[in-house]
């Protein structure tokens, strides 16, 4: 007999995760539109005003792309708990942390990668200057990994209720605020010319502690969801 | 198959009884599992077979009663990997095919030695269902392949909650042989069952759970 190691496992899980992912890719591209959707409209809805559009630019990409993956965080656990995936899981001999860790990575790689990727063509829609470029990317690199492992905290947390969808989105907001300051405070001193790598840092500095801490509240929280 | 069984049993339960809400849901039980030996779990639809059953796991918290693993209090951290659960919800991914759900369970649990990915479908009788996608099996099917899990991890203890179900004659008698294979290695299982079933390695303990 031989033990699974924990290198092996966590390959497993990931490549699992990203195959289904694959297969279900019409549910990739749903937030990739909608942040498209809604980048496109801003214009319209402001009217042709190129300094007005560029002030606003960068808050807009900003707020286009957390909120498209609010979209699909919801069914970051739904599948796995439905079909008895989960408790696979929580019974294998497993840290089960880390095992989270990866299912929000494989998340985050197929929710908000796509959304970074076509982040700089959002922003040029709205005629972002490309000085601010670099700050608007290192913002999402960083806010998007943020958002992922605390909306996973959350989504495990009412992962036992019903339409947790609403309760979700309440308790997402007031920790969205944080990483929408300093990632906006990023993009604003970026667009005036001034060092913006302070409020960069904070959120690398966030990011780090929720690596972390958001894999371990995740596996106590799912464990609680699991014991009713 | 007692005479080789050790002194301290795999699995025991002492005045184990489980409340939802203040309603009592059964209890109190009292049992032993030895390593190599089988129970089935009797009882009526309701009468907290699978309750039992995740309680055993460590899925559902012990709060009256106690359940001892290998003469200790039962923990997750301590029967981990000795331990397989095959309840209800089969825990197969339906976008995958039978081959891909093994390949992340052998990913998760460790592998046992003996039969590869292929053996085992040829066991459970799905020989040339490997790539389909679970989806498009059938329920008798996707019970199939979750059976070929326990043929392919390291586990001591099956816990299986109603392996019947859904299977047709051969399947059941399948079920029957994987359980006497396993109890013959030296394993043991716990299985639930509210029909009658007949094993031809003996007759097994029975808890009988008053609903």
């Amino acid at each position: 007999m031989s033990r699974a190691p924990l290198s092996r496992a966590c390959a497993a899980l990931l490549r699992r995760d990203l195959v289904l992912a694959w297969r279900q890719r019409g549910d990739i591209a749903l937030p990739v539109l909608y942040a498209l959707i809604v980048a496109t409209l801003f214009p319209f809805a402001l009217g042709p005003d190129l300094a007005l559009l560029q002030r606003i630019a960068g808050g807009v990409v900003l707020l286009t792309v957390l909120l498209a993956m609010l979209l699909a965080l919801d069914g970051l656990f739904r599948g796995d708990l439905e079909d008895g995936s989960l408790e696979q899981l929580v019974l294998s001999p497993q840290p089960l942390a880390p095992m989270l860790g990866m299912k929000i990575l494989a998340h985050w790689l197929t929710t908000a990668l796509p959304l970074i990727v076509i982040a700089p063509l959002l922003a040029s829609l709205l005629h972002l200057p490309a000085a601010a470029m670099p700050a608007l990317l290192l913002a999402l690199l960083l806010a998007t990994p943020l958002v992922s492992l605390l909306g996973a905290v959350l989504v495990a947390l009412t992962a036992g209720t019903r339409r947790s969808g609403m309760l979700l989105a309440l308790m997402l907001l007031p920790l969205c605020v944080p990483v929408m300051i300093f990632a906006a405070g990023a993009l604003a001193a970026a667009q005036q010319g001034l060092p913006w790598t302070a409020p960069i840092a904070w959120l690398g500095a966030a990011l780090a502690l929720a690596v972390v801490l958001a894999p371990l509240a995740c596996a106590a929280a799912l464990r609680i969801a699991l014991d009713a | 198959m007692t005479a080789t069984a050790p002194a301290t049993p795999l699995l025991e339960a002492r005045a184990l009884r489980f409340h939802r809400q203040d309603e009592p849901v059964f209890g109190p039980l009292d049992f032993r599992l030895h390593a190599g030996e089988l129970t089935l779990i009797e009882g009526d639809n309701g009468s907290g077979k699978t309750t039992l059953m995740r309680l055993l796991t460590g899925l559902l918290r012990t709060e009256h009663g106690e359940l001892l693993w290998r003469g200790e209090p039962l923990r997750h951290e301590r029967c981990a990997g000795e331990v397989v659960f095959l309840g209800h919800q089969l825990g197969l991914k339906a976008e995958l095919s039978p081959r891909e759900n093994l390949r992340v369970a052998i990913g998760l649990y460790g592998r046992r030695e003996g039969p590869d990915i292929d053996a085992a479908l040829a066991r459970v009788g799905l020989a040339g269902y490997g790539d389909e996608a679970v989806r498009r099996l059938s329920a008798g099917q996707k019970k199939r392949a979750a059976l070929a899990r326990l043929l392919l991890v390291p586990a001591v203890l099956w816990l299986l909650d109603e392996p019947y179900a859904n299977l047709d004659r051969t399947g059941i008698e399948l079920v029957n042989r994987l359980l006497e294979a396993h109890v013959a290695a030296g394993g043991a299982a716990l299985v639930t069952s509210h029909g009658a079933v007949s094993f031809h390695g003996g007759a097994p303990q029975r808890i009988r759970m008053h609903g």
